[in-house]
């Protein structure tokens, strides 16, 4: 049992043991030093102290913690490992949130149905370092993959540099157990790797509904069998222009590489000083790619992807010399965001998707916003499937630049939009985008939207107030940014 | 035309709205008359599901035909629900691009039938299936209301996602309007071998073997338990590597190999959609892909019209039999019941992972035998997701899962 101090309000102290009847003592927390790990995701810039944090360790567990939840009317708001980006973790007002850290089990791997099954906060590459002595592997690799969890990537519809080929994490889990609002304990989906389960796919409506319609506590994930060669490109340009260009050649080829990942100088001059990787800092932009599959076909496809860089411009195309340099190149990218440490106080990360052959047009639309605003932008994304992640650095202790910098990521996400893309493409929408959500939908979209949503859950009581744009956070204006009053006293900043 | 059949059941009136906005005030009026109605692109699928509880008028969607947006350099096209694949096909391959989803009739069957029903064939082996290919949808609703989700991009999570909830739903939620998906690039090089096997151990060793080989087949179908037919697509040098390796794997698991021909494959092809057409009765055996589904339909006891046709890494296998394969009722015995108990036995010996999809039945059997077996765990849910979207009970009611 946690102690708990003597100041601690004694109606807190019922919830808690209330939930502690459930999940035991420590389990239960509602100390406000404890809480503070909760009060916000990777979106840095909000906060928010939940009620109370529990932490079931089984699907019993957290059915009774929803169940109860709901006999006391507290909003939920179900957290993974906390690195999402959007806010979709962000504590709701008087919430509890419902974390799923304990549940970390590879309950089994079935090789000849190709899925295993796991619990939620099992870590996105655990799933793959079980596999790969088999010669097997899950998919989807957002950037924080060694650290975030299966249950939140379900919630966001995680993706990576990878999906392009492969897809998302909606076209990996074929399966799920989901603790409905009202503490229900469902099967969705496949039960065994069986295909096509009867009726309306729940999964896919479960998965990227960022905690709106329940918390998974079981999923069946697909595995693949890895590829018989990878072969990685490096190549650098003179500027974006070229590079973007070099990745519609690719595309319109009829190429489909496994990953390609651009930055621009900015973007690689960070990296290069975070991690040593052995980049030219003399190049506007680079394009990392991957082109996997049989042996016979690679050769032949990256040679092809070789020449159509060099016909858009490409000043020089590498070839990693053995798997270290390789898997160096990648840790590299995986490591961007946090490099821009190295060259900003601050950084906010954006995330919007164009079609593929408007790339370079969309990045110049950015870097004349950043001009504008006299602020930088570094660019480090997944080109190949058109998800930019622009990064616009700024430094918080200049009065107005945060505020800039925020006014600038919703210009950004409006080129999107104006080109034909989307808001996001794999952060979720979150607290942090909802108001945008309302330009790229309209109210009967969204209507209907909400329609999906209340089947799950029609007391709206799961994380409330994310993804869908109100009056009361948007106002008339959507988008209008407010700054959190931690972040007016220099409290918190983003990312 | 005036009438339609639509599992059994006639329509009393036939419309074919020319845009979306008529089909969304045909779907209002029908909704303020209270008419129920149905929606039906080719009607190839048109024997799928159970008899609709009611049905007035049938939507036919085939004139909503337009190419909306074609990206090529981004692999996406937006067309409207009512296009044929082959049309869709035709306007793909101008700029070498194809669209991967097999269907029995690509001159009839349309891009909303497809989503409607999920239909897929034996690339799904490499492709996938709607699901993996759509990105966004336009519907309108049992109510009349149009409304989208998802997007025109390759990537997109923004918003609870429509498109994959569209995907199968047979119609029960709405009209698929139009639609935006990813297309392939259509291959250099395409060559298929059949491989002949005595043993069913063999059959299952060889196309275990293909994927530990690391190949990655187009599609690998088993036709009559015995034939496993291979199909590589890609470039000339990636195709002609793994037809190496698969004869290698043929002659490691005592299978007799032979590249077929053009013709031949075609000739194969013909026999998987014949599976997926002909016959009064056509039903689809669904389990783990462990399980040899392809020996599971044997337990009917009259002789198939078609070639069985499994996809054994997919855990999927097609039957079909002539009407008096199946006999009606006969003394001591119904005619449904023969069915239940293929249904059970598929159950038993799939550690109850098994199912038995019904494609389509003679008229006798109709209202007898539910095409899609006992719903599901989450049934309660998707009760629920149809009276949200048909609270009124008129879209095609009746006719999917328990009676959604």
């Amino acid at each position: 049992m946690t102690t708990l101090a003597p100041s601690v309000d004694p109606r807190l102290a019922l919830l808690q043991t209330r939930f502690a009847a459930v999940v035991g003592g420590k389990n239960a927390i509602v100390s406000p030093a404890e809480l503070r790990t909760y009060e916000c995701d990777g979106l840095l810039g909000y906060r928010v102290r939940p009620r109370i944090v529990v932490l079931p360790g089984s699907t019993e567990e957290v059915a009774a913690c929803v169940k109860l939840a709901r006999e006391l009317y507290l909003p939920v708001v179900p957290r993974g490992a906390g690195t999402g980006l959007s806010g979709g973790a962000l504590p709701s007002e008087g919430s509890i949130v419902i974390g799923l850290s304990r549940m970390k089990k590879i309950l089994e791997v079935d090789l000849d149905n190709r899925i295993a099954r796991v619990q939620p906060g099992v870590i996105n590459l655990d799933i793959t370092r079980v596999l790969a002595p088999d010669g097997y592997y899950y998919a989807p690799d957002p950037s924080s993959q060694s650290v975030c969890t299966i249950g939140g990537n379900i919630a966001e519809n995680s993706g990576g540099a990878h999906c392009l080929k492969y897809g998302f994490t909606v076209n990996h889990i074929v399966g799920l157990t989901l603790v409905t609002p009202d503490g229900a304990i469902v099967q969705l989906g496949s039960a065994a790797g069986e295909p096509d389960p009867l009726g309306y796919d729940l999964v896919g409506v479960v998965v990227g509904s960022e905690g709106m319609t329940g918390i998974v506590t079981e999923a069946l994930v697909r595995v693949l069998r890895s590829p018989e060669r990878t072969q990685t490109l490096v190549a650098t340009f003179p500027s974006c222009d070229e590079a973007g260009d070099a990745v519609s050649r690719i595309i319109g080829s009829g190429i489909v590489p496994a990953a390609i990942e651009m930055c621009d100088a900015l973007a690689i001059e960070a990296i290069v000083a975070a991690t040593g990787v052995d980049w030219p800092l003399d190049c506007g932009a680079l394009l990392l790619m991957d082109y996997d599959g049989v042996m016979a076909e690679v050769a032949e496809i990256a040679a092809r992807a070789d020449q159509l860089c060099r016909d858009a411009g490409a000043i020089e195309i590498r070839a990693p010399k053995d798997e270290a340099e390789r898997l160096l190149a990648w840790k590299g990218r995986k490591a961007a965001f946090a490099a821009m440490g190295r060259i900003s106080p601050n950084y906010f990360v954006q995330d919007g998707v164009i079609p593929r052959k408007d790339i370079a047009a969309v990045l110049r639309e950015i870097a004349a916003l950043g001009a504008s605003a006299g602020l930088r932008i570094a660019n480090v994304f997944h080109a190949g499937d058109g998800n930019l992640h622009p990064l616009v650095l700024y430094d918080a202790r200049i009065p107005g630049q945060e505020a800039a910098a925020e006014r600038v990521g919703g210009e950004i996400l409006r080129v999107c939009l104006k080109y034909g893309g989307s808001v996001t493409g794999e952060h979720g929408v979150g607290h942090d985008k909802l108001c945008y959500l309302g330009e790229q939908f309209s109210a009967d979209d969204l209507e209907t939207m909400q329609a999906v949503r209340t089947v799950f859950d029609p007391e709206l009581r799961f994380n409330p107030d994310k993804m869908f744009p109100t009056p009361r956070l948007c106002g008339d204006r959507p988008g209008a940014y407010v700054a959190h009053p931690t972040e007016q006293t220099g409290e918190a900043g983003r990312g | 035309m005036s009438s339609i059949v639509v599992a059994g059941v006639a329509s009393r009136d036939v419309v074919t709205p020319r845009t979306v906005e008529e089909l969304a005030d045909t779907v209002r009026e029908l909704l303020g008359a209270r008419r129920p109605f149905a929606f039906v692109g080719g009607g190839t699928q048109i024997d799928l599901g159970n008899p609709p509880k009611a049905l007035d008028t049938i939507v036919r969607t085939v004139a909503l035909d337009r190419v909306v947006d074609y990206i090529p350099e981004d692999q996406t096209i937006t067309v409207e629900a009512g296009i044929s694949l082959a049309e869709l096909d035709r306007v793909l391959a101008q700029y070498g691009q194809m669209f991967p989803l097999d269907v029995v009739d690509r001159n009839r069957a349309t891009v909303g039938g497809v989503i409607a029903t999920n239909a897929y064939g034996r690339r799904r082996q490499r492709y996938g299936t709607a699901k993996d290919l759509i990105l966004g949808v336009e519907i309108v609703r049992p109510d009349g209301v149009r409304a989208r989700g998802g997007g025109k991009v390759v990537k997109n999570v923004a918003g609870f996602d429509l498109p994959k909830l569209m995907v199968g739903s047979l119609g029960t939620l709405g009209a698929i309007a139009s639609a935006t998906f990813r297309v392939y690039p259509l291959p250099a090089a395409t060559r298929s071998a059949a491989l002949r096997f005595d043993h069913a151990d063999d059959v299952t060793a060889a196309a275990k073997a293909v994927l530990e080989r690391r190949l990655e087949p187009e599609s690998l179908a088993l036709y009559n338990h015995d034939t496993l037919v291979v199909t590589f697509a890609g470039t000339e040098a990636g195709v002609d590597a793994q037809m190496r390796t698969l004869l290698e794997i043929a002659f490691a698991t005592q299978g007799e190999a032979r590249e077929l021909t053009a013709l031949e494959q075609e000739s194969y092809e013909q026999r998987e959609r014949a599976v997926r057409r002909d016959g009064a009765w056509r039903f689809r055996i669904i389990a783990p892909p462990a399980v040899r589904v392809a020996t599971l339909g044997s337990y009917v006891a009259g002789s198939p019209l078609a070639v069985p046709v499994a996809y054994p890494q997919l855990g999927v296998a097609l039957h079909a039999y002539a009407a008096d394969a199946i006999p009606p009722d006969t003394p001591g015995r119904s005619g449904a019941s023969q069915f239940e108990d293929l249904r059970r036995y598929v159950g038993s010996r799939t550690g109850g992972h098994g199912r038995l999809v019904i494609d389509a039945m003679p008229n006798w059997a109709r209202g007898k035998i539910d095409s899609w077996g006992s719903p599901p765990p989450s049934f309660a849910l998707m009760r629920s997701m149809k009276a949200s979207f048909d609270p009124h009970g008129l879209c095609n009611a009746g006719r999917f899962v328990g009676g959604l």
